[in-house]
């Protein structure tokens, strides 16, 4: 079977099937999930495996994906790293400390992007800046840098409600960044999108990746945005919640989706998610 | 976002300004002019139903000699407005913060929910015998009728409001390390605070209701009263003016109300469906 993949395909995997243990040796992860599992108790009683024991290593500044339908656990082990959710097994770290509660440099943007519908958008920055400890001067200065970084100048005083949805997340993006996080977890951010938008939030999130070099965890159950965005593509499959393959992909963004490489990598990922 | 062309046809926006009458006027003007018209012709009573016209003249009787003799109709208004606002006053101190702790605490939630539903379920003023033996026949037990009637709709709606935050802000709230306090008091409280308007629509229109009734034990002043004052004395007119002042005030009131939410609330137009 290795001999019938393209040289192309091969290429972008190298390192890919093992990387678990390639990346474990690496000095210092940004987040190192060990052996992690979890298990709700349902209303009658039953235990109900969310996401089967998994191992992670992620380096700093990586972009990660985690890919997979629903019920693979994704989401659920973004909300551990998070801290949202306590794993019923296994420990995860994040700078080399171990994950109890969310906050301390975990950045999160959500699907539903979470702003206060009551705070217009410079006050939604603004308040993520006062939680950092920032003065009010310091933290209006901070709200209108990172309100120029999303391209959202001119827009300041509308409240979430009077801006799109594209618009939204961008001011939740930006509100996440003034906290300067070690992390950033995106829980399928551009889920709540449409196509176009999604398309130009993607390249908008390359931008200001290159520019921060954040290490970011970003879920979603896309193929091509996964291939447009990641540095490794983890796929889940679900019913329980499992790892299933890797991917590392090494091409420079912005990628073109209509490349062979991509497209083949796209229909490989495709059929691991069947 | 809201789009402009929604509107269409049925807008009336082309047609000219003198022609855009309110639909309210016109369905009154209609009813008030037939009601006239009937008694007139002698189709109907006007001891059952005084028309207009002797509304009317019962309003400048109210304001001029006053019923009973001596009490304006100001005067009523004036008793009517500050037992409602001292009632719902001590209802809105009382009721909004145990609704915030109550709501915050899944356990006092639970064990206050089936004492909370019993009370909305009572009808006040089956407590006033007892509220009379407690506060007295005077001012107190009428006021403390109206703050308990309000209470358990204002702890409901409050309770519910806190309840109900979305968690995703919460979530967001947390992962920028806010403090118990701040997402208490910065978090739920605002996100709550639509719920807990709502409820203060709904509580003040219960003071409305339970007034009347309230005001017509051992009181001569109030509109209750003069509701009571007039039925005693078979004067219908006076009955329907005092019923109608009740009505206005309450719609009156209610109007503040909401130009109050507006103001306070200007987040609160479009997001209660879009989020």
């Amino acid at each position: 079977m290795e001999a019938l993949k393209p040289a192309a395909v091969a290429a972008f995997e190298a390192g890919a099937m093992q990387g678990v243990a390639s990346v474990a040796s690496g000095a210092a992860a940004a987040i190192s999930i060990q052996r992690v599992a979890k298990t709700y108790r349902a209303a009658d009683g039953r235990e109900i495996a969310a996401l089967s024991p998994i191992d992670l290593e992620i380096a700093p500044g990586e972009f990660v994906c985690l890919l997979g339908r629903s019920g693979c656990g994704k989401t659920t082990l973004l909300n551990m790293i998070a801290g949202f959710v306590v794993p019923t097994e296994g420990a995860i770290s994040v700078g080399g400390e171990r994950v109890t509660g969310p906050g301390r440099g975990k950045g999160v943007v959500f699907q539903q992007f979470g702003l206060f519908p009551w705070l217009t958008a410079r006050r939604n920055i603004e308040f993520a800046c006062r939680q950092r400890g920032l003065s009010k001067s310091e933290a209006r200065e901070a709200a209108a840098d990172a309100m120029t970084l999303v391209k959202l100048k001119g827009f300041e005083d509308k409240y979430p409600y009077e801006l799109s949805g594209g618009m939204q997340q961008r001011v939740a993006i930006a509100r996440t960044l003034v906290l300067d996080p070690h992390i950033l977890l995106m829980d399928e951010p551009f889920g709540a999108l449409d196509e176009f938008t999604r398309a130009d939030m993607q390249r908008e999130l390359l931008r200001i990746w290159a520019a921060r070099r954040k290490t970011v965890v970003f879920v979603t159950h896309s193929v091509a945005e996964a291939v447009a965005l990641a540095d490794r593509v983890v796929v889940l499959s679900p019913n329980p919640g499992r790892f299933k393959s890797e991917y590392r992909i090494e091409s420079d963004r912005p990628r073109d989706r209509l490349d062979p490489r991509h497209i083949r990598l796209e229909e490989e990922i495709q059929r691991d998610l069947q | 976002m809201i789009s402009s062309e929604s509107h269409g046809a049925w807008s009336g926006s082309t047609k000219p300004a003198w022609l855009r009458v309110p639909p309210a006027a016109i369905s009154f003007a209609i009813l008030l002019g037939a009601w006239e018209f009937a008694v007139r012709a002698g189709w109907i009573s006007d001891f059952l139903f005084p028309p207009p016209s002797s509304l009317v003249a019962a309003i400048t009787e109210l304001g001029t000699r006053g019923f009973p003799d001596g009490i304006s109709l100001w005067r009523h208004v004036s008793v009517t407005l500050a037992r409602i606002g001292a009632g719902f006053s001590i209802a809105c101190a009382t009721a909004i913060p145990l609704g915030i702790v109550f709501g915050m605490s899944p356990i006092l939630d639970r064990l206050t929910h089936p004492v909370i539903t019993f009370g909305r379920s009572l009808a006040a003023i089956s407590v006033l015998p007892l509220f009379i033996a407690w506060f007295g026949i005077g001012e107190l037990s009428k006021i403390m009728l109206l703050a308990l009637a309000a209470f358990w709709v204002l702890v409901t709606y409050t309770i519910a409001g806190v309840k109900f935050v979305d968690p995703v802000l919460i979530r967001a709230a947390r992962s920028m390390d806010a403090t118990d306090r701040t997402v208490l008091l910065r978090v739920v409280l605002p996100a709550a605070l639509p719920r807990i308007f709502t409820g203060l629509k709904v509580a003040l229109a219960v003071c409305f209701m339970v007034i009347v009734a309230a005001e017509m034990i051992a009181t001569v002043e109030g509109l209750g009263a003069l509701i009571k004052e007039a039925r005693n004395a078979f004067r219908t007119d006076i009955t329907i003016v005092g019923m109608l002042v009740i009505g206005a005030l309450g719609g009156a009131t209610s109007l503040m109300l909401d130009a109050l939410e507006r103001r306070l609330l200007p987040w609160q137009r479009a997001s209660g469906e879009s989020s």
